[in-house]
């Protein structure tokens, strides 16, 4: 995997999750971050740092990336989601717009 | 209302699966404070809709919710009311239809000073006394209380309710007096008196409402009006009309006129301004005469039901045809010599309803000039199917042939003298979906043609002479959803069972039992779009309406033993293109 096919999101605990560019870009927030002109921080280094989000919740944002991925290939399977994470979850993904 | 990105659409569906998962966040307090209010709106619908919510859970959305709809739901009463009392942010509170908040009830949302529209619409345990809880409500905007225990005496006091802009009083026993000393309020711009004591009198004031723009008069003794320059809807159905509209100020988008008299026919509605009318309703009035029709040129829906109304005035509403979507001249003396003047005039026209008029056959070659049509009824009249020319070449007087080239989606053809041979040219209809038919002279046959409709996704033939062997050989469209065999009195059970088997995912309607399609989800599941989300949760709340106690499902009370009976039959029997479905539904389980 080349470096710029990826990006690093970090979370509030100071986790870091190497995932690729297509998948993090499911997140409009994310895509605008890495694509709109401008010296957005995060374009030039590959790293966006999420202070709001935990590191169990950025797992489980991660794990959709690539599961929306291949949903959109065509794959149909649930997204598992523990009822104890849903609120967090709700809201980051609300953030993130995903 | 903003739309949920995917993600929070699942989060919304899980968090709602059942009690327990509910438990497992409900003490997340901290997280449930910071929930941005449109997403505690939605958990909060959802919630509504699956019949999991209860008082004590309704407080911890006391610092995000906004919005709280639970319209018709009966258990909601003064407990709960003293929860939705500390909602610090409430700014919308829908209690419509539910019976058992009363005057009482309503003490815990004295003085909320968010709330900007409330709706009690039928709670007729709320009275006059219900009226002083709500005067405390400082900037409530819209209130209704249609149908109510309200009397004159508690309208009055609404007069302090200085920002209400709509006002909904329904049913009300309003007098004159109790509207006049409503003078004061100076923005409301939306008043429903329907079924009040409000008499002319009472009417003259309304000049003085300076911004109104929606009035329904209906079911009233008002016979004139003021001048009212803002007016875009009137409504005066089932009143006795002497002058209105006389100026041509008021802009009229919408005007229903159902069931009224005219006392003075020449001149009603001479004067009105018709530039922007583009809804009128004089089903069932006393107009004879129609000259008002020509002069409207933007008119889109037009309903003329059961008006005196003849082919001599059908010239009028070619007049106002360039625009028209919907024409309804069900019940009026036009016949197919009307529809030849009309055919040519409405090139924008889908919805058509010919029922209960004396049409013919004749009648189908001129509706077959009507490029947009989409819907067309064409029920209770003499259409056979065959046009009558002396010649004896069948196939070129099938009279229903002339409909191939419109994209018709809705025909009903209901106590209609056509026969199998006549439905011949429906096979060919591309985007016919749904079809109504009712008849003694129908057999067999008759499915035969229908079998080859693309899109068909209802079909309902009643009362025909329907066999065992007929409805066994029938291979139904794969879109049919629904199939209305009621009157069929010559079906059996079992094969009425069989049918259901064969095609699990059609509803079948009969007097031997309503049967539910079995593999609920059907075919719907395959296309990876985002409505997907909401066929899971249409299936899934589906799936668990046996097993929950909180929903009775009349039609499931009825039929229910002999649903399980079949669902357990057909399982082994599932085709091989279903049976990846049926895996993935259980898996969701």
């Amino acid at each position: 995997m080349k470096k710029e096919d990826t990006v690093k999101l970090i979370s509030a605990e100071g986790f870091e999750f190497v995932v690729d560019k297509e998948a993090a870009m499911v997140s409009q927030t994310i895509h605008n971050m890495l694509t709109s002109p401008g010296s957005f921080a995060e374009r030039q280094h590959g790293e966006v740092t999420f202070p709001e989000i935990s590191t169990t919740i950025l797992e489980k944002i991660c794990q959709y990336f690539y599961w929306h991925l291949q949903f959109a290939s065509g794959k149909e399977t649930e997204f598992p989601i523990e009822p104890e994470l849903t609120l967090e979850l709700m809201m980051a993904a609300n953030y993130l717009h995903t | 209302m903003k739309s949920e990105s995917e993600l929070v659409g699942f989060c919304i569906e899980a968090a709602c699966e059942s009690r327990e998962s509910v438990d497992k966040w409900r003490m997340q307090s901290r997280s449930l404070d910071r929930l941005p209010s449109h997403l505690a709106d939605s958990l909060l619908r959802r919630l509504i809709a699956r019949r999991l919510l209860y008082p004590s859970l309704l407080e911890v959305f006391k610092h995000s919710a906004e919005e709280v709809d639970v319209r018709g739901d009966n258990s909601v009463d003064a407990e709960w009311m003293a929860y939705l009392g500390a909602y610090r942010h409430l700014r919308y509170l829908n209690l419509s239809d539910c019976h058992r908040v009363s005057t009482s009830a309503l003490w815990p949302i004295t003085g909320m000073s968010s709330l900007q529209e409330l709706d009690l619409s039928r709670c007729f345990k709320v009275n006059d006394a219900g009226i002083n809880h709500i005067l405390s409500i400082p900037n409530l905007e819209r209130l209704r209380i249609s149908e109510t225990s309200v009397t004159a005496k508690g309208v009055k006091l609404l007069a302090s309710l200085k920002n209400l802009s709509l006002l909904d009083l329904g049913g009300l026993p309003v007098d004159d007096v109790a509207l006049t000393s409503l003078q004061v309020l100076k923005r409301l711009h939306y008043i429903d008196l329907w079924g009040s004591k409000i008499s002319n009198k009472g009417a003259s004031v309304l000049n003085t409402f300076p911004k109104l723009t929606y009035l329904n008069l209906a079911w009233t003794s008002v016979t004139k009006l003021p001048k009212l320059s803002f007016l875009e809807y009137l409504n005066m159905s089932n009143c006795t009309i002497d002058s209105i509209l006389e100026d041509d100020k008021a802009p009229l988008a919408k005007l229903i006129l159902s069931g009224a008299m005219f006392m003075n026919e020449a001149e009603a509605l001479l004067y009105a301004n018709t530039n922007f009318l583009s809804f009128l309703d004089v089903a069932n009035s006393s107009f004879h005469r129609f000259f008002f029709l020509s002069k409207m040129k933007v008119i889109e829906h037009l309903n003329l039901s059961s008006c005196m109304m003849g082919d001599d005035s059908v010239e009028m509403v070619a007049c106002a045809g360039g625009n028209l979507k919907s024409l309804n001249l069900s019940g009026t003396r036009v016949s197919s010599a009307g529809l030849g003047i009309l055919a040519g005039h409405v090139p924008h026209l889908e919805i058509l309803s010919l029922s209960q008029t004396p049409v013919d056959d004749t009648a189908i070659s001129f509706i077959s000039m009507m490029p947009s049509l989409k819907d067309v009824d064409l029920s209770n009249t003499n259409i056979k199917g065959f046009l009558h020319q002396g010649r004896t070449d069948v196939n070129s007087l099938l009279s229903l042939m002339a409909l191939q080239n419109l994209k018709l989606e809705r025909l009903n053809l209901e106590h209609t003298q056509v026969r199998d041979e006549a439905l011949y040219p429906l096979s060919s209809f591309q985007e016919l979906r749904y079809l109504s038919l009712k008849s003694a002279s129908l057999a067999d046959i008759s499915l035969y043609y229908l079998s080859s409709i693309p899109k068909l996704t209802n079909l309902s033939i009643c009362d025909a002479v329907l066999t065992n062997y007929g409805l066994d050989m029938f291979k139904a469209p794969e879109t049919l959803k629904l199939l209305d065999l009621k009157g069929c009195w010559l079906l059996t059970e079992d094969t009425i069972l069989s049918f259901c088997r064969n095609h699990p995912q059609v509803e079948v309607r009969h007097e031997l039992g309503t049967l539910f399609p079995v593999n609920q989800n059907g075919l719907n599941h395959s296309s990876p779009s985002r409505s997907t989300s909401k066929t899971m949760q249409m299936t899934k709340k589906k799936d668990q309406i046996p097993l929950s106690p909180y929903f009775v499902d009349q039609r499931l009370k009825y039929s229910r033993d002999e649903l399980l009976a079949l669902q357990f039959t057909s399982l082994p029997l599932a085709s091989s293109s279903e049976s990846g479905n049926s895996i993935f539904e259980k898996q969701l389980g």
